[in-house]
């Protein structure tokens, strides 16, 4: 039966997780290309794939596939192929708990990071009155709210701080693991290194200051022995390079800058 | 020997009990009382240094996140499986899962904390403010602030919204096989019902037989399972589902 990948362009966070462990698999897919900035995922065409206006989406068997740490417990258990789970139960679980960290906690505050810095750009000519009569058909509620607050430069910059906190102590995290095995969840690559290079790996360039041969050896060792894998490669040939957003680098300062200027201005 | 480090067998840590429990696990059981700090006494953060019920220890290792506890022992004692037989069963049991994690035990949490929380601290020897300002994690500090603080109305409003969707969707899914996954019995069942539990005293006008009569049978169903009523019988209070804790957090970013 054939696999279809939905995901979005350029490759990254939970597109990438999904992309990378069908090329680990080695299952062939016939994919389609989203472009967030083209709101492609919102289109209906898209919405009768998945309702849920998420991407990425895995069509296998007649069914749409949604959550992308599912989706590759899915791949792992139902495709020949290098297993990506390891066997040691114990390892396991530990796989389990780094996707979620991956995912939801640093991979979140990062995201909330790089949006806010990003998504202006998004506009492409549009009046905000036209972006939020899309946004409107955004399904999930706090999803709508957290696209509305970067177009419009409304996330607290509170929140933003306590993000930049929380990338701080994952790196640390990410170096301490790092320095204890040689992969995260124990002695095999598994999904959860998948899911840590898509979610947070790209922070050696776009946060060059808290993720570094210096201070973090480790985590860098771990990222470019992740980065010399043949599908890692063969993902990178098939996305565009992301250029670092403006405030890149500054570990937080430009998003500080602006709050003690609005403070100013109050 | 199995150890299990939990509180009250509502929310996370009634998923656990539940799931030792069917698979007639022995295990010893080690009683936090949250309302009193103990899951940030320096012993217990040794075990999780979030400071989170519940958390099993099995052979000198700690194991945390009550989904990947859950999914652990069904991995580990295969002879009474939870988890649906195919992979698309599991992958809808995962999918509800993590549904749970990420929006329905902090919905349920704000609701129940509203309702009973403060209450339960009541009489309680014990100064909170100070209690909370000594937690070590930053995210549990702050959890607790707000929810001493109280809750403001757009976030119990934004929690019943969803709540209100949940019920929805398990009415249509449960119309397939009358379970959440697949087409027996499984995790998801219990994970969802560990917090939905909650919701026919705390939304009685969208829980209850007329409303949503699927999800109102289905948790009679499960409520009635002799390894559930096992679970909820270790309770120290007179109900596990009239008390309540704050947290998790609500996803922070869309």
């Amino acid at each position: 039966m054939t696999v279809e990948l939905y995901y979005f362009q350029p490759l990254g966070t939970n597109s990438g997780r999904v992309y990378l462990t069908l090329l680990e698999k080695g299952v062939p897919f016939v994919e389609h290309e989203l472009s967030g900035r083209n709101f492609d995922h919102l289109r209906p065409e898209y919405l009768k794939v998945n309702p849920r206006g998420q991407a990425p989406a895995m069509v296998h068997d007649g069914h749409a596939l949604y959550e992308g740490m599912a989706i590759n417990e899915y791949i792992d258990e139902s495709f020949e192929g290098p297993p990506l789970r390891p066997a040691d139960l114990r390892e396991r679980w530990r796989m389990r708990v780094w996707c979620r960290y991956a995912e939801n906690d640093l991979g979140r505050a990062l995201m909330m990071i790089n949006w806010n810095r990003v998504v202006p750009n998004f506009m492409g000519g549009r009046s905000m009155e036209e972006v939020e009569k899309v946004l409107e058909t955004v399904p999930d509620v706090d999803r709508r709210r957290s696209w509305l607050a970067a177009f419009k430069q409304q996330t607290p910059p509170e929140a933003i701080e306590e993000s930049h906190r929380r990338t701080r102590a994952g790196v640390q995290k990410l170096e301490a693991a790092c320095r204890e095995r040689p992969y995260l969840a124990g002695q095999t690559y598994s999904l959860a290194d998948i899911d840590c290079f898509n979610f947070c790996g790209f922070m050696a360039m776009w946060m060059p200051e808290i993720m570094n041969d210096t201070d973090t050896p480790a985590a860098m060792d771990w990222r470019r022995k992740v980065s010399d894998r043949p599908a890692v490669k063969e993902m990178r040939s098939r996305t565009p390079r992301m250029q670092p957003p403006a405030g890149a680098g500054t570990g937080g300062a430009v998003e500080a800058s602006a709050r003690a200027q609005a403070q100013a201005r109050a | 020997m199995l150890e299990l480090y939990h509180w009250e067998p509502n929310a996370a840590c009634a998923r656990v009990l539940i799931t030792l429990k069917e698979k007639g696990l022995e295990f010893n059981s080690r009683y936090v009382d949250v309302l009193a700090f103990e899951q940030h006494t320096p012993a217990f953060l040794k075990l999780n240094e979030t400071g989170e019920t519940p958390v099993l220890v099995r052979d000198g290792e700690a194991y945390f996140e009550s989904s990947y506890i859950c999914e652990y022992l069904d991995e580990a004692f295969p002879k009474v499986p939870l988890m649906p037989s195919d992979p698309l069963g599991r992958w809808e049991a995962r999918v509800w899962q993590k549904f749970v994690d990420d929006y329905i035990a902090a919905c349920v949490s704000d609701l129940a904390w509203d309702a009973y929380g403060k209450i339960a601290l009541e009489g309680r020897n014990l100064n909170f403010a100070t209690a909370v300002s000594t937690i070590k994690s930053k995210e549990r500090r702050d959890l607790w602030t707000s929810a001493l603080a109280g809750f403001d109305a757009d976030t119990l409003d934004r929690s019943r919204g969803r709540l209100k969707d949940l019920v929805g969707k398990m009415e249509t899914d449960l119309a397939r096989s009358g379970w959440l996954a697949g087409s027996s019995y499984s995790l998801a069942d219990i994970a969802v019902f560990s917090y939905v539990n909650y919701l026919p005293r705390l939304m009685s006008d969208v829980l209850n037989a007329t409303a949503a009569p699927r999800v109102a049978a289905w948790l009679k169903t499960v409520g009635e399972r002799p390894a559930v009523k096992a679970a909820l019988a270790m309770s120290r209070a007179p109900d596990p589902y009239t008390i309540a804790a704050p947290g998790p957090e609500h996803v922070r970013w869309g």
